[in-house]
């Protein structure tokens, strides 16, 4: 479902959890940037509509009446799992959850659930995916989308933001941004976005938001081998300063008996052709000189058009 | 979060699993153990390979404890300084097994392993000896491939593998481990069966729903200073050095722990890692100032390096509050560098540049560091 999306699919969407104050709040937002959002979806349905899009007390309900195929899921950590549960047997084909906090053994079973359906899943924890101009499914920050031809893959939003804002600033914007979340078990990992990349025409060159822990970066190295992946791959990793057996925020940037380190996803993916960066203005200026000007999708200001043609050195 | 030795048999044995006997001893006059000897005493740290670095040693005798303990308490283990020791009665005549039940992230399942050769020189992979399996998330799953993979093992030594199996897999889903590895796994000619050493990871977000373990670390808090630090404020914050020179206010982890590697990259020390949560403060500055306060008692801090990506965060409140957090820490007299993005900018820096604070603020994040460097550099120059 996702590469459909990606591919041009309009998605119609349901909010679970509609109406909590912050999914109220993005409920707006995400229409504002052009996504059709076809219905809520509340237990409680303490209100009857949230921003005129009708609220449903359940999923199945709800896809009856709104021939929903994609689902954003804003509930409470412990609720994820069943929220999960609830859209994938209501025929959801694509569910993005962004809720923090989920246990991870709810997470290993949610990944049977959506996997058993063949449906996809975005996160938890996770500011949700965009397509610049098309499509925002969570919460990514306007200061940070623009159209462009890079494909984001990230586990860290914060960071996902500084450095697609700097590349704004430079005129390069994005063909599709998917935060995969820096959880350990999660729905889509970097290396199941290979394809989805591979086979995207909009994008021209990739960018990975990657950080110490477990295996993903190492899964995805051997993913680019395996497609044969063409493009360009950026990657900037966090973490180099980062202790043994100190966590840092994301659950899964944990280094515990040597496994998970920087040094050993510097290699794989460098062996697998990616270019690799510690610094965040490293892998900016990297891109701007391969991507060069005629970043920004057409349809920018002129103001964003001549920055991108700016030399790369400031 | 890894549990510690004794804290992770307490609950195993809680649970019904035969752990040998033992006591957590805090300092030389601990109260000594009341089994017999011999002893094995172990100091209690965070990480794995202790054995190698001297963290475990016989000890023969009651009498002998003290002194052991005089010796271990307080030494560095790779780094670590060993705050507590659990002695434990030794196990003879016993052979050795590892099983570990681990999650396996790429296929969300559990990853079991199990060796004949246990003890401290199995490091996982690398042995020929070991067997190695998958199995769905499910008490009777996992006992089941524990099972399959002690098969071909004499009869007395596989059913006590195979009970091990299914008490530890029980409890793996029930506790909501992340980890549980028995290396040790002790085997009695008897067939009975002891887990020498136990490590446990927990899952922090399960928390909620196991009461019981939350209480644990709240009682230990000592012990598990970040974990416990998170479940009473709901945030993040780490002392990384506790004589950095540069205080981070920041929002993110990924985005925090990157401007820990360029500060570091470049040369300075950063005091914390710091992941705010500004979208959770609901208008109250109390994890500002909680921080501040840290920051202030803090011996070398130089600079403080306010750093914020606001996707929907309005900055005008976030400002609003850093201003009422900075009027609350007064010891705070070093300069601040702020560097504000997103909703609000413009209105949060009018709020900011009118406090009438002696604040620095910075558009660009190269900047705003290099600013707060060669603050942290200045600083260190006036103070020597």
């Amino acid at each position: 479902m996702l590469r459909d999306v990606l591919g041009g699919r309009t998605p119609r969407v349901l909010v679970q959890g509609a109406t909590g104050r912050a999914a109220q709040l993005h409920l707006r937002l995400m229409r504002r940037c052009g996504t059709e959002i076809v219905g809520g979806v509340s237990l409680t349905r303490k209100t009857p509509d949230v921003d005129g899009v009708p609220v449903f007390t359940g999923c199945a309900e709800a896809v009856l009446e709104t021939r929903a195929d994609t689902s954003v899921i804003m509930v409470p950590a412990l609720s994820v799992l069943p929220a999960i549960a609830e859209a994938i047997d209501a025929g959801i084909r694509l569910v993005v959850s962004v809720t923090e906090g989920m246990p991870v053994q709810d997470a290993m079973r949610a990944w049977h659930i959506v996997r058993d359906a063949g449906a996809d899943w975005i996160g938890p924890s996770t500011p949700g995916m965009a397509i610049p101009g098309r499509l925002k499914l969570g919460f990514l920050p306007d200061a940070a989308l623009a159209p462009g031809p890079i494909g984001v893959m990230s586990k860290s939003g914060t960071l996902s933001y500084e450095v697609c804002r700097r590349l704004v600033r430079r005129g390069i914007g994005q063909s599709g941004w998917i935060g995969v979340g820096g959880d350990v078990v999660k729905g889509l990992r970097f290396a199941d976005l290979v394809p989805t990349f591979h086979h995207h025409g909009g994008t021209r060159a990739v960018l990975v938001i990657g950080e110490i822990g477990g295996t993903e970066e190492e899964e995805l190295a051997e993913a680019l081998r395996i497609h044969r992946f063409d493009k360009p791959v950026f990657v900037v990793l966090a973490g180099s300063s980062a202790p043994e057996g100190v966590t840092m925020g994301h659950a899964g940037a944990l280094i515990h008996g040597g496994r998970g380190t920087l040094a050993s996803k510097q290699e794989a993916l460098s062996a697998a052709g990616a270019k690799v960066f510690t610094r965040m203005e490293d892998a900016v200026e990297a891109i701007a000189e391969a991507i060069g000007g005629g970043g920004m999708a057409s349809g920018q200001s002129s103001e964003e058009t001549s920055r991108s043609v700016r030399p790369a050195g400031r | 979060m890894l549990m510690l030795e004794h804290d992770a048999k307490e609950i195993l044995a809680g649970k019904g699993v035969p752990v040998p006997l033992g006591v957590l001893a805090e300092s030389t006059d601990a109260p000594l153990p009341d089994f017999p000897p011999p002893f094995v005493v172990k100091a209690q740290v965070p990480f794995g390979g202790r054995g190698k670095a001297g963290g475990i040693r016989s000890c023969g005798t009651r009498a002998a404890l003290p002194a052991l303990l005089g010796e271990m308490i307080g030494m560095a283990l790779k780094g670590h300084p060993v705050q507590a020791c659990r002695i434990e009665q030794a196990v003879a005549g016993a052979q050795e097994f590892y099983l570990s039940l681990s999650v396996h992230a790429p296929t969300a399942s559990v990853a079991v392993l199990l060796s004949p050769e246990g003890g401290v020189e199995i490091e996982g992979e690398g042995s020929a000896a070991l067997r190695s399996g998958r199995s769905r998330l499910g008490a009777d799953a996992i006992a089941a491939e524990v099972a399959r993979l002690a098969e071909d093992l004499p009869e007395t030594v596989r059913s006590a593998v195979t009970a091990a199996g299914k008490a530890l897999g029980g409890l793996f889903v029930e506790l909501d481990a992340l980890l549980l590895e028995i290396n040790p796994l002790f085997v009695r000619p008897d067939g009975t069966w002891l887990a020498g050493d136990a490590k446990l990871i927990l899952d922090d977000n399960a928390l909620p729903r196991q009461p019981e373990l939350a209480a644990l670390l709240r009682a230990r808090a000592n012990a598990y200073a970040d974990t416990a630090f998170k479940l009473a404020q709901g945030f993040d914050f780490v002392v990384l050095d506790p004589d950095g020179e540069i205080g981070l206010v920041t929002t993110g982890a990924g985005l925090s722990m990157k401007l820990i590697d360029e500060l570091i990259g470049l040369g300075a020390r950063p005091f914390n890692f710091c992941d705010i949560r500004t979208g959770q403060m609901r208008g109250d500055p109390a994890r500002l100032i909680l921080v501040l306060q840290a920051m202030a008692a803090a011996p070398h801090i130089r600079s403080i390096l306010v750093n914020i990506f606001a996707g929907i965060t309005d900055l005008a409140e976030f400002a609003d509050l850093l201003v009422k957090a900075l009027l609350a820490v007064p010891e705070i007299k070093v300069p601040v560098v702020v560097r504000l993005v997103g909703n609000g900018e413009g209105e949060a820096a009018a709020i900011l540049a009118g406090s009438g604070l002696p604040l620095r603020l910075e558009s660009d994040l190269d900047a705003a560091v290099a600013l707060a460097v060669a603050e942290s550099r200045k600083g260190a120059r006036d103070a020597s």
